[in-house]
């Protein structure tokens, strides 16, 4: 497997996010049973033939899991509390019981079901698998450390953050485990009054850890940046608030107004680059090299390629 | 000015997410496929507003010490969150952001809130269109947290953090079993949200289907066991918080 | 390369007043020249790494305190900058490498360093093909960091402080947590990279007599505000943290002091002293017996079908390799939460039909990471805990703690106390009910020599005939210094068990360095030999 080009080893995995994200919104468009049956068995079929040997290649299990249930959870719901009150063709009849909450309308649980309903049930849990099973894909197939290694330089400090804590999580379980045991020889407490006694020993560790940790970063020139003359500082920070300005005018005007689709996309565009042009903003004050780049290849371009392309053959229409 | 500014995009992006959360309350047009398109748009728009609010916090004035006490206390909390996860209604992400940010100040705990659940996701294997979602909501708690007043007496300091606790508690909570509603209810039962109804029987319903789903048991059991473990542990937490504040020289402003 | 120039620092109170009646640093002056290697040494608080710190910027922007004089490094007066300003001349490594990781990646980690100082690709190349070969770690780029043993990640730790082309290089005991071997290893590089390379190196480390005789030079730090930099010979006017070598070159009016094993030996064969032999506490009433006891994890036996009688009054070394089986024998011993088969018995019956209360009554231990029963936020709070939790007159614990480490403000915070202090904290609120068994696991991890003379005295103030002292130990120092009787473990067997005059001589495997030095049979320790 180490030779296929498309193996998770040697790809980018900002690839595989690309594609889920296509994958998923592709697949929030659509009401065709058919083609969101056809992204969650291509997601699944796409980690079994380019996972790795990583630990979090195993976690499409749960996903496939979720999915099932999900799907399960929906056609129940719908048979349960189902809004029709006497379809003229049912396919399933069942006793119907009538309840009340106290508050509300009172409930009619169970009666009769029609095809038409039933099925749309199937197809929007269909709908919530296939999100789930490409987001699944890429959770699978993206090494979540080497991903870190590539966010954007405004998110720099963020992402050491997380990155350190995914190296000590694993030490963390390890300390809480040797405290645990510990705290035995001095009578132990039961529950949740044990937590103390058990949190605060690793805790006060681990601050002491954190502050070693930051001695390290800063003598080895962590904090170093250019100046950033005021103007600069102010106008990142003012195409900030217009990003998300635009953005919430956007979401706004999407529910609000769905016939207005032209300004609605003009306006979430915008937002969308004045965001990028912010972010830019934010990280130019770092002088930091990256020595060890991430590497786009060309099964990188094709995937992306592919999963872009049907996102467009989606929104005009043609394959939903 | 700028720290002006800056505010006004947080709270512009605090209620833009708010709406993201809870759109089936506003929707007017009754087409499904202009909903799916509100519901597939916001999957996506939900992670760029959370990445400016976290650039909004953290870019330019994070130093070493603050950006390694706030690793240690995502792993710190990621894995006490694992630890809590598969017992029902046991919440126990909660009470160390409410705690880390009551000392550390709101942009601390905002990032603290949705790095934790990020953390958390990465290492089980948690992560779907819902995480953008999670961590913007606990992040939120983290930035309320911030907020609360810091009192002298310690009984009032623990009544203050308590009741945020429960409040916060249960309104995650509603905010996260809002957003699965159109997912999970969809269209076309007694339960489902109706396109153009007036807000109050759309939340009518909402109110029946958490009851119904057990949302309301998970929202009390999280509430429950914040309270809880602020009460055990923060006397000694917030000391050991507070005298990790004086060594890193943090402290919310 | 390195001046210090009236350089003066004291700490600061929250208040803005100096927190120590004189400055930690007062008044220093202090030139260092290319390629030097210096051992930087001086008793627990002296002031070693604040030194340290304040050559690499840490001290005071990141410790606080205030600073006066100046600090020049490679010509340019960098006083009270940022750390970030020196990091492209200064490297610093820390004590713990595992700590101080940002990255998983060996790569990564090594890079660090130059990718925040903005050094360009090219350079960084070079410095990383040049820095990796001499450190001898090339094949290890790829690796995470966490598959590496403690010299392979002490040695990334080097690589990675000097990967920007740094020319001064600050290390705070980074053979600490080594073994002979690792450490060896460490040191070679360093003095490699003095030799050949022209860095300049300043190594503090409480660990001395490993270092010493790879040095060329030692800086004293007095604990006054004062340094002296020497040849290390005229060095040691000051015993107080000497390694056994020098403290008995002190001792025996050697002029000049010699610092390797086999000098000292030639000197000691020339003109040997007489010496009082050893004479171990009798053993009192029998207080613990083991019968067939064997612990098994997973596929390991790590404890074999022990059997072991422990007397009262007595201190008894459980010794032996890291996984010999001594940690395991402590807790099969305690008994809790471990799955042990065979018999552990004492005069009220077989343990494992106690009562999981009175069995904490009887048997007492101290783990190898004491502070981790620390959870409260004074000494008082702990104090009080302990003497309700063992139902003991208040006041108890507190007593004992006062006999153990003398009298100490009781509104301290636990963390803030010495390791030693702490050690002796949780000694007591686990003897305040006077158990008949005490085991101590590893218990002079990371405590300096003075700490651990402390440590041996208070051990000593607790023997009582109906208390029998257990230690599991590697460090055969502090085990010559204390013990009575030594049991040797190797696999889970025991392998020998012997007074300790005998398990430490110079023919056994144990010899201490002043049975290596003597070479005389039944001489141990220093104070058998009269001045």
């Amino acid at each position: 497997m180490k030779n296929n080009p498309f193996n998770a080893q040697n790809t980018n995995p900002a690839t595989w996010w690309l594609v889920g994200i296509c994958l998923a919104v592709l697949a929030s468009l659509t009401t065709s049973a058919l083609l969101l049956l056809f992204i969650a068995v291509g997601s699944m079929l796409i980690v079994l033939l380019c996972r790795d040997q990583s630990s979090w290649s195993k976690s499409i299990k749960f996903y496939l899991l979720l999915a099932i249930a999900v799907v399960l959870i929906r056609v129940i719901f719908r048979i349960i509390f189902n809004l029709e009150t006497a379809p003229s063709n049912p396919i399933l009849v069942l006793p119907s019981l009538e309840i009340s909450l106290g508050f509300g309308s009172s409930l009619r649980l169970f009666g009769a079901i029609s095809a038409t309903s039933l099925m749309a049930a199937i197809t929007d849990g269909l709908r919530l698998a296939a999100i789930i099973l490409s987001m699944g894909m890429a959770n699978s197939l993206a090494n979540p450390r080497k991903l870190l290694r590539q966010t954007p330089g405004a998110l720099y400090e963020i992402a050491t953050a997380i990155s350190i804590a995914i190296n000590l999580a694993p030490q963390l379980i390890s300390s809480l485990n040797r405290v645990r045991r510990a705290r035995k020889l001095r009578g132990e407490s039961k529950g949740l009054r044990a937590l103390p006694g058990l949190v605060i020993p690793v805790l006060e560790d681990t601050i002491d850890q954190s502050m070693a940790l930051a001695a390290s970063m800063a003598a080895r020139g962590f904090g170093r940046r250019s100046e950033a003359s005021s103007l600069r500082i102010g106008a990142t920070r003012f195409t900030g608030l217009t990003a998300t300005t635009l953005l919430a005018l956007g979401a706004t005007l999407l529910l609000i107004s769905p016939q207005n689709q032209a300004l609605d996309l003009i306006l979430l565009l915008s937002g969308l680059s004045a965001s990028v042009i912010y972010i830019r903003l934010s990280a130019l004050g770092a002088s930091r090299t990256r020595f060890v780049k991430a590497k786009w290849r060309y099964p990188d371009f094709l995937l992306i390629g592919v999963s872009v392309s049907l996102l467009i053959l989606g929104f005009s229409g043609v394959i939903l | 000015m700028k720290l002006l500014i800056s505010r006004l995009s947080i709270a512009v992006a605090g209620l833009a997410s708010v709406l993201m959360f809870t759109w089936p309350l506003f929707i007017t047009s009754k087409i499904a496929s202009e909903a799916a398109l509100a519901q597939a748009v916001f999957i996506v728009l939900m992670p760029l507003v959370l990445i400016l609010v976290l650039v909004e916090f953290s870019s330019g004035d994070i130093g070493a010490k603050q950006l390694a006490l706030l690793g240690v206390l995502i792993a710190l909390n990621a894995v006490i969150r694992m630890l809590g996860a598969g017992t029902a209604g046991i919440e126990t992400a909660f009470f160390l952001v409410i705690l880390g940010a009551f000392v550390f100040g709101s942009g601390f705990g905002f990032i603290l809130g949705a790095s934790s659940i990020f953390v958390s996701a990465l290492l089980t294997g948690g992560i779907g269109p819902w995480l953008p979602f999670q961590m913007m909501g606990v992040g939120l708690v983290g930035l309320g947290a911030g907020l609360i007043p810091k009192f002298t007496r310690s009984w009032q300091q623990k009544t203050s953090l308590v009741v945020y606790a429960v409040i916060s508690s249960f309104v995650y909570g509603s905010l996260m079993t809002m957003w699965n509603w159109p997912f999970l209810a969809g269209t076309g039962t007694q339960l489902s949200y109706v396109a153009g109804d007036p807000i109050i029987s759309n939340l009518t319903r909402f109110f029946q289907y958490e009851l119904i789903t057990g949302g309301f048991f998970w929202d009390f059991g999280r509430a429950l066991t914040t309270s809880v473990l602020i009460l055990l542990t923060s006397q000694s937490l917030l000391a050991t918080l507070n005298r990790a504040a004086s060594k890193a020289g943090v402290r919310r402003g | 390369m390195l001046s210090l120039r009236d350089l003066t620092f004291s700490f600061l109170k929250p208040d803005g007043t100096p927190a120590t009646e004189s400055p930690t640093l007062n008044r220093v002056n202090l030139d260092i020249d290319q390629g030097k290697f210096i051992l930087v040494c001086g008793p627990t608080g002296s002031g070693k790494s604040t030194l340290l710190k304040v050559i690499n910027g840490l001290a005071p922007s990141f410790t606080g305190g205030a600073i006066s004089g100046e600090v020049i490094i490679d010509g340019k007066n960098l006083t009270g900058r940022a750390p970030h300003e020196f990091a492209s001349l200064v490297g610093f490594v820390n004590q713990q490498p595992e700590g101080s990781f940002v990255a998983d990646r060996v790569l990564d980690e090594i890079v660090y360093g130059a990718e925040q100082l903005g050094v360009d690709e090219a350079t960084i190349s070079k410095n990383l093909a040049e820095i990796t070969a001499i450190l001898d770690i090339e094949d290890l780029l790829q690796r995470n960091l966490d598959s590496l043993s403690g010299g392979q990640q002490q040695r990334v730790a080097i690589a990675a402080a000097l990967i920007a082309g740094q020319k001064i290089l600050l290390l705070d005991e980074p053979t600490s947590a080594l073994d002979q071997q690792g450490a060896g290893k460490v040191l070679a590089v360093l003095k490699k990279l003095t030799q050949e390379h022209g860095v300049t190196v300043l190594l503090a480390e409480h660990r001395i007599s490993r270092v010493i005789s790879a040095v060329d030079e030692l800086l004293v730090v007095n604990g006054d505000g004062s340094v002296s930099l020497g040849p290390v010979e005229d060095q040691f006017k000051d015993a107080r943290f000497a390694p056994p070598i020098i403290e008995l070159g002190l001792k025996l009016g050697w002029q000049p002091l010699e610092v390797t094993a086999e000098n000292a030996n030639k000197r000691w064969q020339e003109k040997p002293k007489t010496f009082t032999p050893i004479n171990p506490n009798p053993a009192a009433e029998k207080l613990l017996t083991l019968d067939q006891l064997s612990v098994k994890f997973a596929d390991l036996l790590a404890l074999d079908e022990t059997n072991l009688e422990f007397f009262g009054n007595q201190i008894t070394a459980v010794m032996g390799d890291n996984g010999s089986g001594k940690t395991t024998l402590c807790w099969a011993i305690q008994g809790l939460g471990q799955k042990t088969t065979g018999r552990v018995s004492m005069q009220e019956g077989e343990t494992a039909d106690l009562a999981k209360a009175s069995r904490l009554d009887l048997i007492a231990m101290v783990p190898q990471r004491a502070a981790d029963l620390l959870f409260l936020n004074s000494l008082a709070e702990e104090f009080s805990e302990s003497d309700s939790f063992s139902q003991q007159p208040q006041g108890t614990t507190a007593n004992l703690f006062q006999k153990l480490a003398g009298r100490i403000d009781s509104s301290m915070h636990p963390r803030d106390l010495s390791a030693g202090q702490q050690l002796a904290l949780v000694l007591s609120i686990q003897l305040a009910k006077s158990a008949k068994v005490l085991l101590l696991d590893e218990p002079t991890r990371g405590l300096d020599y003075a700490a651990k003379r402390a440590l041996a005295k208070q051990l000593k103030q607790l023997i009582e005939p109906n208390r029998s002292i257990i230690l599991a130990s590697h460090d055969v120092e502090f085990v010559a210094l204390v013990a009575d009787r030594v049991i040797l473990l190797k696999n889970g067997k025991v392998v020998s068990d012997q007074i300790v005059g005998k398990a430490l001589n110079y023919s056994s495997p144990l010899a201490s360095q002043l049975a290596q030095i003597s070479q005389t049979e039944g001489l141990i320790r220093l104070d058998q030999v009269s001045a």
